[in-house]
Order: structure tokens, then C-alpha cells, then sequence
């Protein structure tokens, strides 16, 4: 099917990583009940796979290593800045 | 007080007793001040100073204040006469109050005189902390923070506690553990004394402003309730209940309870659940899952297109197999009929050749039937025939046969005499005989 006739819901960008979780869940569990036509799998497939996607780069996000700042300097920061 | 001295008298309100002297009506208020009922007072002792005779401070919470001063030697009864009575205890005492009136050159003085105190038990924080907790549950600020949507997995999160504490050190551990790699803000802030909760309180208003900060840990090791007390303060759970982030607390061990964990969104027993509770998502277990997602799901793409086509290439066979299968049975019953056929004509042939046995014996016995009774009188006859030559019949009419030694028959009287011995067979016996001879006799 051509991309541009996909729903467009379907390739939305998830709002938050639990979003995209819940509905990568209810793809799976879609897919396993083997209702899904040949259509609807391919479709569902795609969008599952931009969900992974997603959820790859958000856990890469936080996956770089600890980071610590402490308030007071951040603060100082601002204050340096400031006009 | 410009106004005071250009007024002219009769400004003053009319109707009103007096004026009295100043000194008598302070004397006045001094008895009327003692006269009042005698209570105990809670509170946080702040400003502790001494003079020779007595100590002051005031005792205060979130309310409000009141100025107090005791006696050294009501001090030294009370065994706080050291460093007891300093600032930042939780003291209840007990006392009136009382008035200096002051004279010509020293200035008055209102206070709480205590003539009894103690550091505040246990029991007397928790009643304090139940009447607190009654209060702001009531006015629905516990449910507040609860309401909060709390991401499962921040990229960067602030934490207030003591910059020394173990409490630190256990929470980075868990982060750790759990794989997250995020930011940590720290607002790091006393935890215990007077001086603690209005720093707490400023260090979270800081870290929620942060735009970047999606949830606040406000942690501290455990310690008696006194110790904890500053998690207890009015104005600071205020405020907590207030942040538009959610507040994770873990203030304490697990039997200690401060209100800060009433209205707080999660209260936790300790650092590391905190931790977990900040940061909900096991990383390290959520990339496995999501790698075994990648895997089902590019399987079930292919599936779904190998599964389909295998099933398209079936469908496709089907005539020819349908064909194949219909040739089989007419093949079977091809086979099913000559068979049927050859059982028919072997057992046609069979009974013919039954029916034909039955006919031959019937016509052979037919035939050999008036043979037989021939040829048995024929037999018969020559039986009677033969006994009737029979040499036994002849010597049972009387005669006798001359056999020689051998039992050869000796058919001659030549042979006769010319035997040594011979025998005379009858019917009945033997008779064994020499015969004579002329010459020799």
C-alpha cells in the first residue's frame, strides 16, 4: 500500500514512551489474535516498528550514562546570564 | 505623633476613663497578665539568649510565635540548663503570662513566663502531627499531588537531601541499577533542625520551575520523630502539595511517618524505592522487551506474508490435486470392478465344473455299475472253477501225492524210486517212506 494512504494515526509520534508502549501492546496483541488481514498486519507492522523506534531513542536518551547538576550552580548560571 | 501633640484636647475620645498614670495601669496589666490561666505550650525554641538570671527565646511553628523566658534556676531544675534549651528543640512548657512593667530607666517586657519545661517527647510530636494531618486531609491537600501524572521514564529528575547523607549515595545506586542514564539535579538542603524546612521547601520550588525536572525525590535517612520533624512542617507540606511535579518522599525508615509522605504523590521506605518510583521503568529490562518486540514483529510480517502465500500456492494446486484425487477413485473402482468380475466368472467356472463332476460320477457309476455284477459272477465262477482243481480237493476224494526230501512233487516212479526218502501227503497228513528196490534187495 502507498504510504501516503495510511491512516495518518497511525504514524503519529507517541506523546510519552508509556503511550507508545501501551499501544506497541495492543499491536502485539492484535497481531497474535490472527484476525488481522493481510492489510491490516502490514500496517500494523509498520507502525509497531516506528514505535520500537521510538521508544529505542528515548531509552538511548538516558542510556549515555549519568548526569549530575546541582541547583545552586545552575541557579548561579542564571544569574550570570541575566542581563 | 506630630498630629498627637497639635491636636487639641478635645480630640481625645470622649466618654473614656482616665487618663491614668502610665505606671499604675502597667502595674495593672502586670497583675491582670498573671491572673490569666496557666498552660502548656509546643513549639520549635528559637533565639535562645541568656542574661545573669534568665534565658529567653521564643517558641514558634508555622502559626506564629510567642516570647518566653524562664528562670536559670527553673532551667537547671529541668536539667536543661546547658546546651538543652537551644535552638531548633521541640519544647512544651509550661507557665503563664507575664508583664515587666519596666521603670523610670528600663523598658517593659510581655513574655510567657515558663517555670517548667522539657524537650518534647514522641507522644507530644504525634499529637501535634495527628491534629496536623486531620487538618490538611480535610482540606484535600494529600490527594493533590496524587493526581499528578508521573512519567515512567524521566530524562532528568531533582532530588533534595543533605549533600553528606547516605541517602545520596543508595539512591544514585539504584538509578544505576536500573540502567537509567539520565540527569540528577540535586538541591541539596539541611534535613534536620529549624532551618531545614524553609530550605527544603525553596529547593523544591526551584527544581519545579526547571521545565526539564519531570519529578523531585526529597529523601533523608531515618532518625527519631523529633529528628524527622522538619518533614513534618505545615508550610512545607503546603508547598509540596502545591508543585506541579510529582514528589517522591522517603523520609525515614519504614515505621516512620511524616506528613510529607501524606502529601507527597509516592512515599516511599527508603532511597532505593524511591529511586524506583521516580524512575518506574527498568531500562535495562525495558530494551530486552522491546527488542523481543522488534523480533515479533518482524515475524509477523513475514508470517503474515509467507503464511498467505503458501496458502495462495495451495489454492492454486487445488484443481490439480482435485483431478488427481478424482482419477484415484476411478482407478479404485476400475479395480474394485475387474475384481468383482474375475471373482464372478472363477466362480461361474467353478460350479460348472461341480455340476460336470456330479454328471461324470453319476454316468461312471451308471456304467461300471452292470460291469461290475458281470465280471463278479465271471469271478465266481472261475473261484469254483479253480478250488475245483485244487490237489487238496483231489487228495481229499482219497488219493495221495508222492513228494520227494525237498517237497518237490515227484510226478513219476522213476523219480520215486530213485529218492532215498519220500513222503505220502493225504488229505489228513504225511507219511514219511523208503521205497524198495529190486536190484538191491
Amino acid at each position: 500500500m502507498d504510504e501516503s494512504e495510511r491512516d495518518p494515526s497511525a504514524t503519529a509520534q507517541p506523546d510519552s514512551y508509556e503511550a507508545a508502549v501501551e499501544r506497541l501492546e495492543e499491536i502485539i496483541d492484535r497481531l497474535d489474535s490472527g484476525q488481522a488481514g493481510l492489510r491490516e498486519t502490514l500496517d500494523l507492522c509498520g507502525e509497531g516498528k516506528q514505535l520500537v523506534t521510538y521508544c529505542a531513542a528515548e531509552l538511548d536518551e538516558v542510556g549515555a550514562g549519568l548526569k549530575e547538576l546541582r541547583l545552586d550552580d545552575l541557579a548561579a548560571r542564571l544569574e550570570s546570564e541575566a542581563p | 505623633m506630630e498630629e498627637n501633640r497639635l491636636a487639641p484636647q478635645g480630640r481625645t475620645a470622649p466618654g473614656l476613663p482616665g487618663p491614668f498614670a502610665v505606671g499604675t495601669y502597667a502595674r495593672k496589666l502586670q497583675g491582670w497578665m498573671r491572673e490569666r490561666a496557666r498552660v502548656q505550650l509546643i513549639g520549635e525554641v528559637t533565639g535562645v539568649g541568656r542574661s545573669k538570671v534568665q534565658a529567653y527565646f521564643e517558641l514558634r511553628d508555622a502559626e506564629g510565635a510567642v516570647p518566653c523566658a524562664i528562670w536559670l534556676n527553673d532551667l537547671e531544675k529541668a536539667g536543661l540548663d546547658g546546651t538543652g534549651l537551644r535552638d531548633g528543640a521541640e519544647v512544651v512548657i509550661s507557665g503563664g503570662l507575664d508583664y515587666y512593667p519596666g521603670g523610670g530607666q528600663a523598658s517593659p517586657n510581655f513574655c510567657f513566663r515558663a517555670t517548667h519545661v522539657r524537650l518534647a517527647g514522641e507522644g507530644d510530636l504525634i499529637a501535634r502531627l495527628e491534629a496536623l494531618r486531620k487538618q490538611m486531609r480535610a482540606e484535600g491537600l494529600f490527594e493533590l499531588q496524587k493526581q499528578l501524572h508521573r512519567p515512567v521514564l524521566p530524562k532528568a529528575i531533582g532530588v533534595v537531601t543533605a549533600e553528606r547523607g547516605a541517602a545520596r549515595r543508595d539512591l544514585l545506586a539504584a538509578l544505576e541499577r536500573r540502567g537509567w542514564g539520565g540527569t540528577v539535579i540535586w538541591g541539596f538542603a539541611p534535613v534536620q533542625d529549624r532551618h531545614a524546612a524553609p530550605a527544603i521547601g525553596m529547593a523544591l520550588q526551584d527544581l519545579a520551575a526547571r521545565p526539564e525536572v519531570e519529578a523531585i525525590v526529597v529523601t533523608r535517612g531515618g532518625g527519631s520523630l523529633a529528628d524527622l520533624w522538619a518533614f513534618c512542617d505545615e508550610t512545607l507540606c503546603r508547598t509540596v502539595a502545591m508543585l506541579r511535579v510529582p514528589v517522591v518522599s522517603a523520609v525515614g525508615h519504614e515505621r516512620d511517618s511524616t506528613l510529607i509522605d501524606d502529601v507527597a504523590a509516592v512515599a516511599c521506605s527508603t532511597p532505593t524505592h524511591a529511586a524506583e518510583a521516580a524512575v518506574p521503568l527498568d531500562c535495562l529490562a525495558a530494551r530486552e522487551s522491546l527488542e523481543r518486540c522488534a523480533v515479533g514483529l518482524r515475524r509477523a510480517g513475514e508470517g503474515a506474508i509467507g503464511t498467505r502465500s503458501r496458502h495462495l500456492g495451495a489454492l492454486a494446486r487445488g484443481p490439480a490435486r482435485a483431478l488427481q484425487r478424482e482419477r484415484g477413485k476411478l482407478n479404485q473402482k476400475i479395480r474394485e470392478i475387474r475384481a468383482a468380475a474375475e471373482r464372478g466368472l472363477a466362480g461361474r467356472a467353478d460350479s460348472q465344473r461341480r455340476i460336470g463332476t456330479v454328471v461324470l460320477e453319476r454316468a461312471r457309476r451308471r456304467a461300471i455299475g452292470a460291469d461290475m455284477d458281470k465280471r463278479r459272477a465271471a469271478l465266481h465262477r472261475a473261484a469254483v472253477t479253480l478250488r475245483a482243481h485244487e490237489p487238496e480237493r483231489t487228495l481229499e476224494r482219497g488219493y495221495a501225492l508222492v513228494e520227494g526230501d525237498g517237497g518237490e512233487p515227484l510226478t513219476s516212479a522213476a523219480e520215486a524210486g530213485a529218492a532215498e526218502r519220500i513222503s505220502l501227503r493225504f488229505s489228513d497228513g504225511r507219511v514219511r517212506a523208503r521205497p524198495e528196490r529190486d536190484g538191491a534187495a
